[in-house]
């Protein structure tokens, strides 16, 4: 066992460190809001800086334009950028695309597109979700049929984070009628300005953009801008979802254990009815509480990244940490509104807020966390089942 | 970053389980719950045999010279089988203490006959406050001279030979090695929920030397704590082992258990509590193994430690309970293993500090004022 940092790691987290203290993160034009995940705020602008460095790529194999460096470097990165708040909101998103396009990607997937996500140019939304066809994906109607060398594309997404500021979608839709449910899906990647597509905002509970909703009307896609095999888009998008349980929250416990240390520092600072608020032993021991969770929280992450890195099979182990990670950070936005009272209510921007507002922007984004990406409902089921054995409820036909 | 065991540690994992599972079945943690002595003599000396109680002493004195983390592994697999007995209290925090504090002619005069198991010690320093803050420490110790007092929640002092007492002597602490039949010295069992041997020791005006000593006068505190860290992580990884327990007996249940024509694990209610079981086992596990690594890298860790005991002692406790109810009235019933586990769990969670304790020292690691 060793949970130590190696010494490659540990320069690499120095050298992020030097970056970040020579590029502060918040000197960064931002493009879409933060959705409390972790990642921050999406910017083009830091993606684009990330790029020049060559961490975009720098886990890819040579012969794609990477370094080949172990994947643990991109945790590292991760784990910093989180640390100091920064915003890499579309980072997870264009390494899983990356690694779908050097996995299974066409020629000019590779050619075209893997060079974009380098330079920190190409981000990407998921266009996976449909009204009707949510926890319960299988029952998306978002149609693709072949039209010589072109497929079209006729349908609706939603929910799709960032759409409207994003360069290209993956788009889920169902290619062929199989005997089996699951049979007969493909993915695209579909430039966001291909003609036909209408992306329009969702106003979020937040009072911000973050989701979209998209029309697909008669969208021609070039037949080379399918992502993986014909038809087994399903069992791709599955490994895609265990991932994206993995990538899309790895960066939550640094992220929360930054508000964690915020808190601490609120606590030790802010005097109630004569004391600092860190002697009231409740307080103390909720924090110190949170504290153990974030620190357990890491490990499950950490857990499953030394099964992905060495190609062990992983059945449940995403699943737990995803809804272990929103519901730590659903606890922790919880206490920080408690410590801070009426303040923890001012919104970002208004008079006399505290801590800038970014409690209330945490509890409120957080809702959405134990939905988004799989509701904890559907994971719980998904550890039971797959990772106990225990029988699963009939399935719909 | 690697959470594999190496393959030692493997093999002793392995081996660990197939004696347990042979020689500590359900039947004889049953029967020895319910034994006033509560100790298997034929039992200690197989374990012996395989040189678990000498795991962490230098080959130089008749141990394996194996490290926290190997012990921390060993004694998961014995709160899975819900071994009672004095092992953690002996062989884990009473070796440490001797192995931190003694000198060298004390380490070549107790080491051998704890590493064969043949001579056990326990702990004395809980009092009054039931504290194990090492501050907490309140009995005054002159040495030469005569202890009287009491210390409270001292474990198998039916069985061991000796006792280590922490004492006050000048400000500071000291500990002393008494052998548990001097004159003056009692042992009165305390009745507890759980069946774990508890005693309180009165000390009527013991006649103390210099002999007793273990370690330099007023020189305690360190090899205490050291003993103290040692306590807190196996009794950790007992909690940990036993919820995993609960964990492998509830899904078990869930699978095989029919009502209404079908599984109670078919049903989400019982599916989603069975996935809670596995998070806060498998979360406590994670930062129990990350603490005593860095103790067994001799790196700093007294938050780590903390956090590990502290999590697990909610974690595990949270399992055996959710467990209950996941097993039914079945589970309610003494013949039943659950509330051997949950009370094992509890009891660990008390033992070489609480949760409130061990979330403090975590509140002063954050930077709480």
């Amino acid at each position: 066992m060793d949970f130590g940092r190696s010494p490659d790691e540990e320069a690499f987290a120095d050298e992020v460190r030097r970056f970040l203290a020579e590029h502060p993160p918040e000197r960064f034009p931002l493009d879409g809001v933060d959705a409390g995940y972790g990642s921050g705020a999406h910017s083009h602008a830091f993606m684009r800086a990330l790029g020049e460095r060559g961490w975009l790529a720098m886990c890819w194999p040579e012969a794609f334009g990477g370094q080949a460096r172990p994947m643990f470097l991109k945790l590292v990165l991760l784990e910093e950028l989180a640390l100091a708040g920064a915003p890499f909101g579309p980072l997870a998103g264009s390494w899983q695309t990356a690694d779908a396009i050097i996995a299974y990607g066409t020629e000019r997937l590779r050619r075209e597109l893997l060079p974009a996500i380098a330079r920190g140019e190409a981000t990407f939304w998921q266009g996976y979700s449909e009204p009707d066809a949510g926890s319960d994906l299988l029952a998306l109607t978002t149609e693709a049929k072949r039209d010589g060398e072109h497929w079209i594309i006729r349908g609706h997404k939603i929910w799709s984070s960032h759409a409207g500021v994003s360069t290209h979608g993956l788009v889920f839709t169902r290619t062929s009628r199989e005997a089996r449910r699951s049979r007969g899906f493909s993915m695209f990647v579909v430039p966001s300005t291909t003609p036909g597509m209408d992306i329009r905002p969702i106003r979020s509970l937040t009072g911000d953009i973050y989701h979209y909703e998209v029309f697909l009307d008669e969208v021609r896609v070039p037949a080379d801008l399918m992502l993986g095999p014909e038809g087994e888009g399903f069992v791709a998008l599955l490994n895609g979802l265990d991932s994206d349980r993995f990538w899309g929250r790895f960066y939550k416990a640094p992220a929360l254990l930054r508000v964690l240390r915020r808190l601490v520092d609120y606590a030790n600072t802010t005097v109630v009815a004569g004391a600092p608020l860190a002697r009231d032993p409740v307080v103390r021991r909720r924090l110190a509480a949170m504290a153990a969770e974030i620190a357990a929280l890491r490990l499950l992450f950490y857990r499953a990244a030394c099964l992905l890195r060495d190609g062990a099979p992983i059945t449940y182990e995403t699943a737990v940490a995803k809804v272990y990670a929103d519901e730590t950070g659903q606890k922790l936005a919880r206490l920080g509104l408690e410590l801070l009272g009426p303040w923890g209510a001012l919104r970002r921007g208004s008079r006399a807020a505290r801590l800038d507002g970014d409690i209330a922007h945490a509890y409120l984004t957080s809702l959405g966390h134990t939905i988004a990406g799989g509701t904890a409902e559907v994971l719980r089921t998904t550890v039971a089942v797959r990772g106990l054995g225990l029988p699963a409820e009939p399935k719909a036909r | 970053m690697d959470f594999r065991p190496s393959s030692a540690q493997q093999m002793l994992v392995a081996t660990a389980r197939e004696v347990l599972r042979k020689e500590c079945p359900p039947e004889l943690v049953q029967r020895l719950a319910l034994d006033p002595r509560g100790f298997d003599d034929t039992l200690w000396r197989r374990l012996a045999e395989l040189g678990w109680p000498g795991l962490l002493i230098p080959p130089e004195h008749g141990g394996s010279g194996g490290s926290l983390l190997d012990v921390i592994l060993l004694v998961e697999e014995i709160g899975r089988a819900g071994l009672p007995g004095p092992f953690v209290t002996s062989a884990v925090a009473g070796t440490t203490a001797v192995l931190a504090a003694a000198e060298a002619d004390a380490r070549r005069r107790l080491l051998p006959a704890l590493a064969t198991g043949e001579r056990l010690v326990t702990l004395a320093v809980l009092e009054s406050s039931a504290s194990f803050d090492v501050d907490a420490v309140a009995l005054a110790g002159a040495v030469p001279g005569r202890l009287t007092g009491s210390k409270l929640f001292v474990p198998d002092a039916h069985v061991a030979h000796d006792a280590i007492v922490a004492v006050r002597e000048q400000g500071d602490v000291s500990l002393l090695l008494l052998p548990l039949d001097r004159a003056g010295l009692a042992r009165l069992p305390l009745d507890t929920m759980s069946g774990e041997k508890l005693f309180e020791l009165t000390l009527d005006g013991v006649a103390v030397s210099a002999d007793d000593r273990l370690g330099r006068a007023g020189e305690g505190r360190r090899p205490l704590a050291a003993a103290l860290t040692a306590g807190a992580l196996a009794r950790t990884a007992e909690m940990v082992g036993a919820a995993q327990r609960v964990l492998e007996l509830a899904v078990e249940h869930a699978r095989t258990r029919v009502q209404g024509g079908r599984p109670i694990g078919g049903h989400q209610a019982i599916q989603h509590a069975c996935a809670d079981l596995v998070r806060d086992v498998d979360a406590a596990r994670g930062l129990l193994y990350a603490a005593a690594w860095r103790v067994a890298e001799g790196l700093a860790a007294e938050a780590d430690v903390a956090m590990a005991k502290a999590y697990a002692g909610e974690a595990c406790l949270a399992v055996a309970r959710r467990g209950h109810q996941i097993f039914g009235a079945i589970g309610y019933c003494e013949e039943h293993p659950l509330h051997l586990l949950h009370k094992r769990i509890h009891a660990a969670s008390l033992d070489f500090g609480d949760t409130p304790l061990h979330l403090e020292t975590v509140a002063r690691a954050i930077g709480l004022a």
